[in-house]
């Protein structure tokens, strides 16, 4: 295992090699700023297993190296777009991974300590899910911004982490009913300001991750179809209520019509994909200008346009990977409240995945979400980061 | 507990599934719908794909330029120049990125852009130095001097000319009138696309008309194929065919034409005759318009053909019978599709695939692809194709069709008075080919409301084909 684990450590490095010997020269005569991307993630790479290692043997190192790679392959396509922001996102990477390595490190009681903390998730779900309807700015039609001091970031991002807690820990003793009435009110809140705030895509994300918990916690698959049906007449309802969800759907309905106007954006992610091919055009050989959002929410067809249809395949697959070393370590925990934990952000970061991809791509309707580790945003990766850091701990039989 | 991991294994297996099905659904966008959506003119990519090289030229079957890139002075960029001018204007379309890409110029684009520096292959076999960015060139098989020649016959007249190689299908000559000047597009494109002459349409491959008479050519194949005896059957023309109902189907000015065989008939075109026949036939005259590829895809190289059509009457509708064997009622034919039953009658029954491109050469001037002729197939047996060709002969040396004869060439052919809803002057048409034996060429001409076939479209198809012969 150890052998194995360590050759694709190696190819890893071999990617970053062959990533950045390309975005090198494709500035004459030679840029070195490459080569410093690349031995800083591999130094980073190197001491983190080291570390991971070295203090938790028995630990799941796939899957830091899984999530290494992801984010190999968008700080690759950040520097070909826009060196200031690769520079960013790697000061981020860095952040994350530490913040990372001190959940990993210090958190030495086992996790299940913080399932009694359910009324502080409660409050920190409400308070980060409705902070930005009070004091928030728009962006890109959605008001799910805010900025404090120097530092602006998306509260429902930290939002979704306490609701995933609270409902770890509402749900881990579930055994009557009533036991649901409470957890039912709060993820209603969540999805209810998320709407407000016309964020539809973390409401999705939401909905998605309530449901499978709820599954899990109650075996009951009456509960899903109920919140389904209550899903799609709410759905439905806001179809009716609100003009920006009419325009979604009618652009992914069929975006051909208004290519220069509602669906100039999805149209143009298209084209990129399509353009791409199998094998894509070749890094820096694609016209990602025309995309927008192309280093965030369309980071995913920018990359399909110049690294191919292939390297489109291998970020789902790599996903699904995540999702099933992490979900592994959910069977594998010994308690309630780590199994849903760590079950819940596994689906958080799936979901959000299989939301964006299939938005980019017009399989469903579009919305503004990031790639979990590919896409450039400093609140995301951390976010993506500190659930990985449980997900981890959870990993190593934290008990 | 152990509820809930088996319900975290089942989680599991559905996020496998949709994460399957996501893969697929990108697999069949990118690889199925992709190559249709690129295409798409509000596609920015292609054209900056296209503008990284120095689009390839396009030349007649002698070489001479029609359409090239040149350097407008003062600026890097190129500006494409259409030397055909509104000659060729139809036939080899326009390169814009304002208007889009139509005609020769779009159905080649793969090879007028293609960008061989992008090659790696290509990188290291010029020693690692950059390749000329140079599309391909295209040698199409027009035959400039015999296309200005049918636009010049064509004069101020809307309509069509097409000239084919009998042998090969290679297209000799496509005119389209009213024509346009593609290097001037900007200035006139408002009036272009308002025009109610449609001047951008290429009516050799997308104008469906009433063959009328030229249609008898087809009645004649399919009474031979399925009439026994009709060579040799005797007909008394009475100058009217009763169609019940009181409706009757009378000669061009009402001439009788008494006792009369095949033969005469379509020398004379008779319309009594061939409606008779029209009704006889009942739905074999359907599928003999079918094996001439009417109501189907015509196979073709470097243009697309609309396709002509011919309804499926029920017996009882004998006036309806009687009109498509004389080429009326609904049916309609594009004039390439009667340029091509010309040729298939010349070559012993064998449609060929026509075909407007003969090689196309790389940017250091050698031939990556030259296409050869292929037969689309055998419409008819070489026996009745002969017998037509005889009839066809008399058509212009005694019929209807005397004003194509060209000195010194047996020239054959059938006139066409087309009888249409927009006017009441009828559309003049003529299909032919010459010589009689060994036939080189096969033409089709339409004159819109240009009056009798044997008029206006009989002397184009007279000016253009002496000008092969006698260059």
């Amino acid at each position: 295992m150890t052998k194995k684990l360590r050759m694709f450590q190696f190819l890893i490095y071999v990617f970053l090699f062959f990533g950045f010997l390309n975005l090198g020269v494709l500035k004459k005569p030679f840029d070195p700023k490459a080569g410093i991307f690349f031995g800083v993630l591999v130094v980073i790479i190197a001491l983190t297993t080291w570390i991971l290692k070295r203090f938790y043997p028995m630990g799941d190192r796939i899957i830091f190296l899984l999530t290494m790679l992801l984010c190999s392959i968008g700080i690759i396509m950040l520097y070909r777009l826009n060196i200031k922001l690769a520079t960013k996102q790697l000061a981020w990477l860095l952040l994350g991974i530490l913040a990372f390595l001190f959940v990993v490190l210090f958190l030495k009681r086992g996790l299940a300590q913080f399932a009694r903390l359910k009324y502080v998730f409660l409050a920190g779900t409400i308070m980060f899910m409705s902070l930005a309807t009070f004091i928030g700015y728009e962006i890109l039609g959605a008001k799910n911004w805010v900025k404090i001091g120097p530092v602006s970031f998306q509260p429902s991002e930290f939002g979704k982490i306490f609701l995933i807690l609270y409902l770890a820990s509402a749900l881990s003793n579930v055994n009557t009913r009533k036991k649901l009435i409470e957890p039912g009110i709060v993820i209603s809140i969540s999805l209810g300001f998320m709407v407000i705030q016309r964020d539809l895509g973390t409401a999705l994300i939401i909905f998605a991750v309530s449901v499978t918990m709820v599954y899990l916690a109650t075996s009951k698959k009456l509960y899903v179809l109920v919140s389904l049906g209550l899903f799609a007449s709410g759905g439905a309802a806001s179809y009716a209520m609100f003009d920006h969800i009419k325009r979604r759907i009618m652009i992914w309905h069929n975006p051909w019509p208004y290519v220069y106007n509602e669906s100039y954006q999805l149209v143009q992610s298209m084209y990129a994909i399509a353009t791409g091919g199998l094998f894509g055009r070749g890094l820096g050989m694609g016209h990602p200008g025309y995309v927008a959002v192309n280093e965030s929410d369309f980071i995913f067809s920018v990359i399909c346009e110049e690294m191919g249809l292939l390297m489109g395949f291998a970020i789902l697959i790599l996903h699904f990977l995540l999702f099933y070393r992490s979900i592994r370590s959910a069977i594998h925990a010994e308690n309630n409240f780590s199994k849903l934990l760590t079950a819940g952000l596994s689906v958080m970061i799936a979901t959000q995945t299989l939301v964006i991809v299939g938005g980019v791509t017009g399989f469903i309707p579009l919305t503004g979400i990031t790639l979990p580790f590919v896409s450039s945003g400093g609140t995301s990766l951390l976010i993506s980061f500190l659930s990985l850091s449980i997900i981890q701990k959870v990993s190593e039989g934290e008990d | 507990m152990d509820n809930l991991t088996n319900n975290i294994k089942r989680i599991m297996i559905i996020f496998l599934v949709v994460f399957f099905v996501l893969i697929s659904y990108l697999a069949y966008f990118t690889l199925v719908k992709g190559p249709e959506i690129v295409t798409r003119p509000d596609n920015r990519r292609m054209w900056d794909i296209r503008n990284k090289v120095v689009r390839g030229t396009i030349y007649d079957r002698t070489g001479k330029e029609l359409s090239v890139s040149e350097k407008k002075s003062g600026s890097g960029e190129y500006k494409r120049v259409y030397k055909g001018g509104a000659v060729t204007a139809h036939a080899l379309g326009y390169y814009d990125p304002q208007y889009g890409i139509t005609g020769l110029e779009n159905l080649y684009d793969s090879y007028l852009s293609s960008n061989i520096s992008a090659s790696l292959l290509a990188w290291i076999g010029n020693g690692f130095k950059e390749v000329n960015k140079k599309g391909d060139d295209v040698y199409s098989t027009l035959d400039y001097q015999l296309q200005k020649t049918a636009y010049d016959a064509l004069g101020s007249s809307k309509g069509s000319v097409v000239v084919l190689k009998v042998d090969t299908g290679e297209i000799l000559a496509m005119v389209s009138k009213p024509s346009y000047d593609p290097n001037n597009l900007n200035k006139n494109w408002e009036t272009l696309v308002k025009s109610k002459n449609v001047p951008l349409l290429n009516r050799s491959v997308s104008g469906l008309y009433p063959p009328g008479s030229t249609f008898k050519v087809v009645t004649a194949v399919s009474a031979l194929e399925n009439i026994e005896g009709i060579k040799n059957e005797t007909f008394n023309d009475k100058g009217k065919l009763n169609l019940g109902g009181g409706y009757t189907l009378s000669n061009d000015h009402g001439e009788v034409l008494g006792k009369i065989k095949l033969e005469t008939a379509l020398v004379k075109s008779s319309n009594v005759f061939f409606g008779n026949l029209g009704i006889r036939l009942e739905n074999d005259l359907y599928k003999t318009a079918q094996d001439f590829r009417f109501n189907k895809d015509i196979p073709s190289n470097g243009i697309i053909i609309d396709k002509s059509r011919f309804p499926k009457y029920k017996t009882h509708e004998k006036g309806n019978m009687a009109q498509s064997g004389i080429g009326q009622a609904e049916v309609l034919a594009t004039p390439i599709q009667m340029a091509l039953i010309a040729q298939t009658i010349a070559n012993d029954g064998v449609m060929m695939k026509p075909t407007l491109v003969n090689k196309i050469n790389d940017y250091k001037g050698n031939t990556i692809q030259s296409l050869k002729s292929s037969e689309v197939e055998q419409v008819t047996s070489a026996e009745y194709a002969s017998e037509i060709r005889k009839y066809m002969r008399e058509v212009v040396s005694k019929g209807t069709g005397t004003r194509a004869q060209v000195s010194g060439i047996q020239v054959c052919g059938k006139t066409g008075t087309a009888q249409h809803i927009e006017s009441k002057t009828p559309h003049s048409w003529f299909i032919g080919f010459a010589p009689y034996k060994n036939p080189q060429i096969a033409i089709a001409v339409i004159v819109e409301e240009g009056g009798y076939g044997g008029v206006a479209a009989a002397r184009i198809s007279q000016k253009v084909m002496s000008r092969y012969f006698h260059k």
